[in-house]
């Protein structure tokens, strides 16, 4: 039976015509919305130090205030997010490709690692004269600095997958004659993409605290600086009002990852391995 | 008039007035590398640039606020910045190691700094403060706390020290609570605390009042080869620091516009201005004049509360090459535009 | 017998051995490192030379003592964080892995959490927690949570089917396939967790230092760096990578000691120990 018709038989049971997913969706909603009458309530009576906790009223209307009336956001959200996606490309690129590399030439491995963890033990603060210094100011050496942040957990998860490949099916290609690139390919790949997909999503949610990091230091534009600006003037609401607007699109951009995984690693879940032995067998009907 | 000729007059003018833009663009870079984004605290930036007083001088504001984690000084050396604001200490500390600096101009000549506290204590002075625990707003400003303890008779060693950090909401939980019975910071987190309903208390020693708060420097090795464009930036600042005295209703509504985030509470940002223009503008005769006998005077004071290393020769850093050209405009014009500006953009 | 030089010595003199090109390298960099400055090739007040470091190092480690009280203080604030923050990360994904339900009410919050900036979170910490150590235990643990809780959920969702089947083929229970299968399995993936999390709880440690705090090496760090002392800002840096990397060999040495199947050498050694335990106990 496949997913699709386990939800319909489980809906029709419910009897409300809500699927079960969407039930799912609505007790989430239902949780967050509770959460934010208690704030606010708890906040009117006083129970909330106003100085650390805005009023979800006050937060709402500095959505409205930074996002339509004066629309000083806009700008600074373009800029932020675009610093997050090229150092988190830059440092899933070199963390991958030095786990790789790592991972799978011992000699190496002996040379590199210790510099590596000395470079990841080191605060990026302290750093960041180094690098402005060589990429002067601006994009480059805050990109730097993200990709800083952000290669080590792809490094590293790409090391492991890689060095932990099943022994038994490694036996299993070698006497079945396989040549090196299709072990690689058919065997340590498939094993590997989980793990680093998992490093991925790390680097993501690095790259955005990063890009703050970034911003804490250079603080010409972006939305670390308008934090700084915010928190500075004691307001809060305003400053909240940016911090969720990047909790959002984090999330948002963590949910989009965890699909993409699912396509990609599709061996590990059923509607997906179904789909692509779905694909292959209609394809090798028409070639057979 | 039809399709066609719209086109052909809109190419036209684009053909013609492609190259005068590429000759407005003949804009000689000055990069200035200081603590803050554009902002109140130093509204002269952003008047001037409102005004196109920079543009005037032929010169373009490339602004890099970074944290004073980052060695400024180390930028002015290696030439990626042309100005660097610095205070006293980094100045002197900066001597002592050996950079080629000169201070060519003082932005602000009221120190910033002071000692506050909350209007429901009882203290008087800075005396009182013995035996009590002290915040600092950052690590640097325990050498300030040292010096007002200094003045009367008291030391360091009397009161215990913690640091705050500069986060608004704890600064200001802080003197709320009466976690610490006072602050040694600077005027900006004043004005905030004060905005938001916290009132504060100065009990700054009148002695430590009179001090050059931040000030540009530049390398002394290019300060002829750069003149031209430095000459044309200070005056721009200065032009913008005049209107501040003539007419504090345009510098507002100049900083409403241009910083928008620092005016979403009129009030405070009132109170800031205010507060700003005290600093920014200048007490001496020619405006951002050095003070020489200020700085002499002041070091022993740093030397005694540890904040320096060690005294340095204020004429060997101290350059006013810039300061004749910085002042000299037409006052009377600038407060025209500085009216005109405000009648059109009110 | 006696011609034949026993293991261990040979094991010691194979270390020296392999210490050796690494320790070259090192020097030859230094070396490198210490002419340009002389020679005015690097002229930067930001990079001082590697005998004024040296200098720095002997001053505040031998001669004035200074950087003690920093180090422990940061080093306990990386650990304790750390402890606690894995702690709850793994307890989390356990219980994740265990239960469906759990696993989707925790993960969007957990994600959340995650993708919150520190700096957000800094001023509620230090209400909470106050000026000192507190608070920056606290943000080092609500960082490194993070990595752990994923790296650890992801191994233990991880499902081998074949094993799984002959594990219930032979009449495991669930705790037994839970035990023996699913959390072996997990291991390495958890202990690569792991070594980010401690290198991230030591970094957030030091971020929340930089920000506010009284002592610590981030903050003997960012006073010399003022006072353009780059030299001992440097020698203090060090000492926080010093402390990374003690870190981080020792989670290595505990990851090769539990996952221990990973190296020929060691899996060879607990077998032969598991042998000699069975037949003590059996007694044959």
């Amino acid at each position: 039976m496949s997913v699709q018709d386990y939800m319909a038989v489980k809906a029709a049971r419910t009897g409300t015509g809500i699927s079960l997913r969407n039930r799912r969706i609505l007790i989430h909603a239902g949780i967050f919305i509770a959460l934010i009458a208690l704030w606010e309530i708890s906040s009117r009576l006083g129970w909330l130090d106003p100085l650390f906790y805005p009023r979800p009223s006050a937060i709402l209307n500095s959505f409205w205030l930074i996002f339509v009336v004066n629309g000083n956001i806009w700008y600074h959200l373009y800029v932020t997010l675009g610093l997050v996606f090229l150092g988190w490309v830059a440092g899933s690129v070199l963390g991958v490709g030095l786990g790789a590399l790592v991972g799978f030439n011992p000699v190496v491995r002996r040379f590199l690692k210790p510099y590596v963890i000395v470079l990841e033990a080191t605060p990026r603060i302290a750093v960041a004269p180094l690098l402005i210094a060589a990429l002067g100011f601006g994009a480059p050496s805050k990109i730097a600095i993200i990709m800083l942040v952000c290669f080590f957990a792809p490094f590293i998860n790409t090391l492991s997958g890689v060095i932990n490949v099943n022994e038994d099916r490694l036996d299993l290609f070698r006497s079945l004659r396989a040549s090196k690139m299709q072990v690689l390919r058919k065997l340590v790949l498939p094993d590997a993409i989980p793990v680093i997909m998992a490093g991925e999503r790390l680097a993501l949610t690095a790259a955005l605290s990063g890009a703050l990091v970034a911003e804490f230091i250079q603080r010409d534009q972006g939305i670390g600086s308008l934090i700084l600006i915010y928190t500075r003037n004691l307001n809060m609401a305003s400053a909240f009002a940016c911090i969720f607007t990047l909790t959002i699109i984090g999330f948002l951009i963590f949910k989009g990852m965890e699909m993409a995984d699912q396509r990609i690693a599709f061996w590990k879940n059923e509607p997906g391995m179904k789909r692509v032995s779905d694909r292959r067998r209609r394809a090798m009907a028409i070639g057979g | 008039m039809t399709m066609y000729k719209a086109m052909l007059l809109s190419t036209a003018l684009c053909v013609t007035a492609v190259p005068g833009a590429l000759m407005a663009q003949d804009l000689t870079t000055v990069n200035m590398i200081n603590p803050l984004p554009r902002s109140t605290n130093f509204y002269p930036l952003v008047v001037a640039e409102a005004l196109g007083y920079f543009e005037e001088e032929g010169v373009e504001v490339n602004l890099l606020p970074s944290d004073t984690s980052i060695p400024y000084v180390a930028f002015i050396q290696n030439g990626q910045a042309d100005l660097a604001m610095l205070d006293p200490v980094e100045t002197i500390n900066a001597r002592n190691a050996g950079a080629e600096i000169s201070t060519v101009y003082e932005v602000m000549q009221n120190a910033p700094e002071g000692i506050g506290i909350s209007e429901s204590s009882t203290a008087t002075s800075v005396a009182d403060l013995v035996g009590t625990t002290v915040g600092l707003v950052s690590d640097r400003d325990r050498a300030f706390l040292q010096a007002a303890l200094d003045t009367v008779g008291a030391s360091i060693d009397d009161v215990q020290t913690v640091v705050l950090g500069e986060s608004g909401p704890t600064l200001a939980a802080a003197l709320r609570d009466g976690n610490v019975s006072a602050i040694s910071g600077a005027a900006p987190d004043w004005i905030n605390l004060i905005a938001n309903g916290i009132p504060v208390r100065l009990i700054t020693p009148e002695e430590l009042l009179a001090s050059p708060a931040n000030t540009f420097a530049a390398n002394t090795a290019t300060l002829e080869e750069k003149r031209d464009a430095m000459e044309g930036f200070l005056r721009a600042w200065t032009k913008g620091m005049y209107v501040s005295q003539v007419n504090p209703e345009a510098v507002a509504e100049m900083l409403r516009q241009g910083v928008p985030a620092e005016w979403e509470n009129e009030e405070a940002g009132q109170m800031f201005l205010e507060m700003s223009i005290g600093m920014n503008l200048s007490t001496t005769e020619r405006l951002g004049d050095l003070q020489t006998d200020v700085w002499t005077a002041l070091q022993p004071r740093l030397l005694s509360s540890e904040a320096i290393a060690s005294e340095v020769d204020v004429t060997s850093f101290l350059n006013d090459i810039y300061i004749d050209a910085a002042n000299d405009f037409d006052r009377a014009e600038v407060e025209a535009e500085a009216a005109a500006w405000l009648a059109e953009n009110m | 017998m006696s011609d034949i030089a026993s293991p261990k010595s040979v094991k010691m003199e194979i270390g020296l051995l392999r210490l050796l090109p690494h320790l070259l390298l090192f020097l030859t960099l230094l070396a490198i490192w210490e002419l340009a400055v002389r020679f005015g090739i690097i002229t930067s007040i930001i990079i001082p030379r590697p005998s004024a470091i040296i200098g720095a190092i002997v001053t505040l480690y031998v001669t004035e003592g200074t950087i003690y009280k920093h180090f422990f203080i940061t080093l306990t604030e990386a650990v304790v964080g750390f402890l606690i923050g894995a702690g709850v990360a793994v307890t989390l994904a356990v219980w994740s892995s265990l239960s469906d339900g759990f696993r989707r009410y925790v993960t969007p919050y957990a994600v959340i959490l995650n993708v919150t900036p520190g700096i957000a979170l800094t001023p509620i910490i230090i209400a909470w927690f106050g000026y000192g150590m507190g608070s920056k235990i606290a943000l080092a643990a609500v960082i490194c949570f993070f990595p752990i809780f994923v790296n650890t959920l992801t191994g233990l969702t991880q499902r081998d089917e074949d094993r799984e089947e002959l594990f219930r083929s032979v009449g495991a229970s669930n705790y037994q396939v839970f035990r023996k299968l699913r959390v072996p399995a997990a291991l390495p993936l958890l202990f690569a967790g792991l070594k980010i999390g401690l290198t991230t709880a030591l970094i957030g440690a030091v971020v929340a230092e930089f920000a506010q705090a009284t002592d610590g090496v981030g903050v003997l760090m960012s006073r010399f760096s003022f006072q353009l002392n780059m030299a001992a800002s440097l020698a203090t840096l060090l000492s926080m990578t010093i402390i990374g990397l003690l870190l981080f060999y020792t989670m290595e040495i505990l990851d090769d000691r539990i996952v221990f199947w990973r190296r020929d050498s060691r899996m060879s050694a607990v077998s032969r120990a598991r042998a000699r335990a069975f037949k003590a106990q059996t007694g044959r």
